[in-house]
């Protein structure tokens, strides 16, 4: 049981800072269909951060010494890495969407697909191969905390302790809680209520004296930290710290996370974590033991093993095939601002 | 000036579609326009390799004399790109699917036609078949052309896949030497067998039975195999078997039961996926202890797997304990040094004992075994070790290579196999 919810907890926090990362875009009327560029690129950038890091012997002391604080800050600033780039890139769809008033859509895909051509060239000169990894060490053994660090003994297991505290990445709770912290901004601070605004009816948003350009970068912007950050996440957590210009797909599927939990930060972890539960029943039925008698139930059932892997999809299809009707996307999305348009 | 735009964007694509036309010859090339990138690299790596051959006091003038450097400590002192003088390149290296640098199979080819060509003073030059996992007949057939355009003498091709490619190339460059790895003697279309092709294969079964044994006497009891190639490679097939026989026998001998999770999963490209990652985490987690990862960069995901649970992991094809701790011991095949020998074949003037015929290599040939000085067992000892490769070797023990269709169809008295499809 610990094991399904942590491994669920793996997939299902990039989608839902990478879905949230799309809301924010889209409250603030863009499309960002750039979601899986940016994460790729944040990837990238995170990896080869850690990678220099590590070349340049920064961090060897602390993990001689086991200094996991250290570690683990060492971690957060590589997120931030990530996320400070992952803005930058995304200022390009913002620039061509905004002040050049270009068509959102084309404006995201020359992002998703410049991110992996880019990424890959990159890595090529970089490593001469096609593959970015750390450049000694694996992920877990730089960032993963395990019950010891903490001064837990190791004979003791509660759901609690094994759930939440073992075999875990510091980077899924940061997530948690900015996802949270950025979900009340939007619906419970001034800000929030303008960028939105901005998303519905921008005219009536300018004529009360709200910037909608500055608005509307700062959606983007703010969007692109979040896929930048989602994107080393997931290297981080689900690829052993490695980047090769592929994120699985995962920024699409952000998207469908996004349409899916109907633009609102609730429905979206909702939705991600249910998407996260199949992909991990998926990809380890076969060792998936509920109450702990010993028996992996799902493979007692004797279906076939492709039954598995389809369900993601299949139960994000149903989802949406009943929830669409009632699914409501920001007004002015994709519209490019006039001004003179009233 | 919509005008002169509209007309610029055409040409853009009018351009972008001749690229397209070019096709592979351009992606195999690649590599070259990196040269000028690796250079400033190259000079610092070969200073390290000076070092390394512990001249101390000369390092300084070694660097411009590097052909004189008596031994050099591995071949990953020595840079992976060079420029020749004249811009042919005489050895060539066709990489299977996966990375170059996949710390297994291709990588141990390609160190052995590295070594070659460092201590011959050879150029060498490595090709990648165009579109990475998903190459067809036509990608490695490019790869093999341009590497043959470039004026190689000796193509090493790695891999059972390029079989249709090869033969193609060896047809139209009847001049050059093909080496096979992992493969076998090559018939063209009327039956008559290839000259210049050198099939090589190893008995990966003795390998895989020498770390199964390894491991059970060990103590292991519960005990994972991940294997590439979806069940279709044979060389990873003849790994898994052996690795089960292995595994019976030395459960046998010390009366232990023994389950083995056996599973072809995620492998088929032998890419490194977060699946893989989960469902080897989901073996560890239930007490898993030791897992085979039978396929190049797959042992990436079973190792990240391995570091989160504190498991431990089998490398494959050549000694991976310098990737991780976590890697107890590795089923060696002597990747490399076949290669070289190959290669030295040709150059001695000796390609007519291996051209056009099967070369299997096993103990007989020390080209298969276990790393005795860096592995980390402690309950079997090295002398266990030498006992059994005696055994091997005057054939009063015999691992059969002949693997089933499916494991599922085994039964063993000591072994539980349980078969994850």
């Amino acid at each position: 049981m610990s094991f399904l919810i942590r491994q669920t907890l793996i997939y299902a926090v990039p989608l839902m800072i990478v879905a949230l990362a799309g809301v924010f875009a889209e409250r603030s009327g863009i499309i960002n269909l750039a979601l899986e560029g940016i994460m790729i690129f944040g990837a990238f950038v995170g990896v080869l951060f850690v990678r220099v890091m590590q070349q340049a012997g920064v961090f060897d002391v602390a993990k001689e010494m086991s200094n996991y604080l250290a570690l683990q800050g060492f971690m957060c600033l590589t997120m931030l890495v990530a996320a400070l780039l992952g803005a930058v890139f995304s200022l390009l769809l913002a620039f061509a969407a905004i002040n050049l008033k270009a068509d959102q859509t084309i404006g995201g895909t020359a992002l998703n697909l410049l991110a992996p051509a880019l990424v890959l060239f990159l890595i090529r000169i970089i490593a001469n191969q096609n593959t970015l990894q750390m450049a000694s060490g694996d992920a877990a053994s730089w960032f993963m905390i395990k019950k010891a660090m903490l001064g837990i003994d190791s004979d003791t297991s509660n759901f609690f302790v094994d759930t939440f505290l073992n075999k875990v990445y510091l980077s899924t709770y940061i997530c948690i809680i900015v996802f949270i912290v950025l979900s009340i901004i939007l619906y419970k601070t001034r800000f929030g209520l303008r960028l939105r605004s901005c998303g519905e009816n921008p005219q009536a948003a300018d004529s009360l004296g709200i910037n909608v350009v500055r608005m509307r970068y700062t959606g983007v912007v703010i969007s692109g930290a979040l896929a930048g950050m989602g994107g080393f996440v997931y290297a981080l957590t689900t690829t052993n710290c490695s980047a090769n210009g592929d994120v699985a797909g995962f920024g699409f599927l952000a998207l469908a996370v996004m349409i899916f939990g109907n633009w609102k930060p609730l429905n979206i972890a909702g939705a991600s974590l249910l998407f996260g539960l199949f992909k991990c029943i998926a990809a380890s039925y076969s060792s998936i033991d509920i109450n702990g008698d010993g028996i992996y139930g799902l493979t007692t059932i004797g279906l076939n093993a492709n039954f598995y892997r389809l369900l993601p999809y299949v139960i994000t299809l149903l989802v949406l095939a009943f929830t669409s009707k009632n699914s409501r996307a920001p007004k002015a999305e994709g519209v490019p601002y006039d001004k003179g348009q009233r | 000036m919509k005008k002169t735009l509209a007309l610029l964007l055409a040409l853009c694509m009018i351009f972008g579609l001749m690229a397209g036309c070019s096709s592979s010859s351009d992606e195999t090339e690649e590599t070259e326009t990196e040269e000028t990138v690796e250079e400033a690299a190259e000079a610092e790596e070969t200073e390290e390799a000076a070092d390394e051959a512990e001249e101390t006091e000369e390092t300084a003038e070694a660097e411009e004399e590097t052909e004189e450097v008596a031994e050099i400590a591995s071949a990953d002192d020595i840079a992976d790109t060079m420029t020749s003088d004249d811009g042919t390149y005489e050895l060539a290296f066709v990489t299977d699917v996966g990375q170059l640098k996949d710390k297994s199979f291709n990588q141990g080819t390609w160190d052995g036609v590295k070594l070659y060509a460092y201590e011959n003073g050879l150029s060498y030059k490595y090709y990648q078949p165009a579109n990475g996992s998903e190459a067809t007949d036509d990608d490695r057939y490019d790869a093999m052309a341009s590497a043959c355009e470039n004026g190689a003498k000796v193509v090493v091709c790695a891999g059972y896949l390029q079989e249709a490619a090869l033969t193609q190339a060896a047809i139209a460059y009847p001049d050059v030497q093909f080496i096979f790895i992992d493969g076998y003697a090559l018939y063209d279309e009327d039956g008559n067998v290839l000259t210049n092709v050198a099939g090589i294969a190893f008995q990966e079964e003795q390998s895989g039975y020498f770390a199964g044994y390894a491991v059970v006497a060990e103590g292991y009891t519960s005990l994972g195999f991940c294997g590439g190639g979806g069940g279709t490679n044979s060389a990873c097939c003849r790994y898994g078997y052996g690795f089960l026989q292995g595994a019976e026998a030395a459960a046998e001998a010390l009366g232990v039961e023994v389950t083995i999770n056996y599973s072809w999963l995620y492998g088929s490209s032998f890419q490194a996926s977060p699946e893989l990652q989960t469902m080897a985490s989901g073996w560890y987690e239930n007490g898993t202890e030791i897992i085979f990862a039978c396929g190049g960069s797959m042992f990436d995901s079973i190792v990240a797997a391995a570091a989160e649970n504190d498991g431990a992991v089998i490398g494959v094809d050549v000694d991976q304990s310098y990737e991780s701790d976590t890697v107890v011991t590795s089923a060696l095949k002597g990747l490399s040094a076949a290669t070289s020998w190959a290669i030295g074949k040709d150059y001695d003037g000796e390609w007519d004992d291996i051209g056009g015929t099967s070369t299997s290599l096993g103990v007989n040939d020390d080209a298969v075994g276990l790393p005795t000085d860096t592995w980390s067992l402690e309950n079997f000892s090295v002398e266990d070790y030498e006992e059994l490769l005696a055994a091997l070797k005057d054939g009063s023990l015999v691992v059969s290579a002949d693997y089933p269709e499916s494991v599922a169809d085994l039964t063993f008295d000591y072994v539980t196999v349980n078969y994850i499809e």
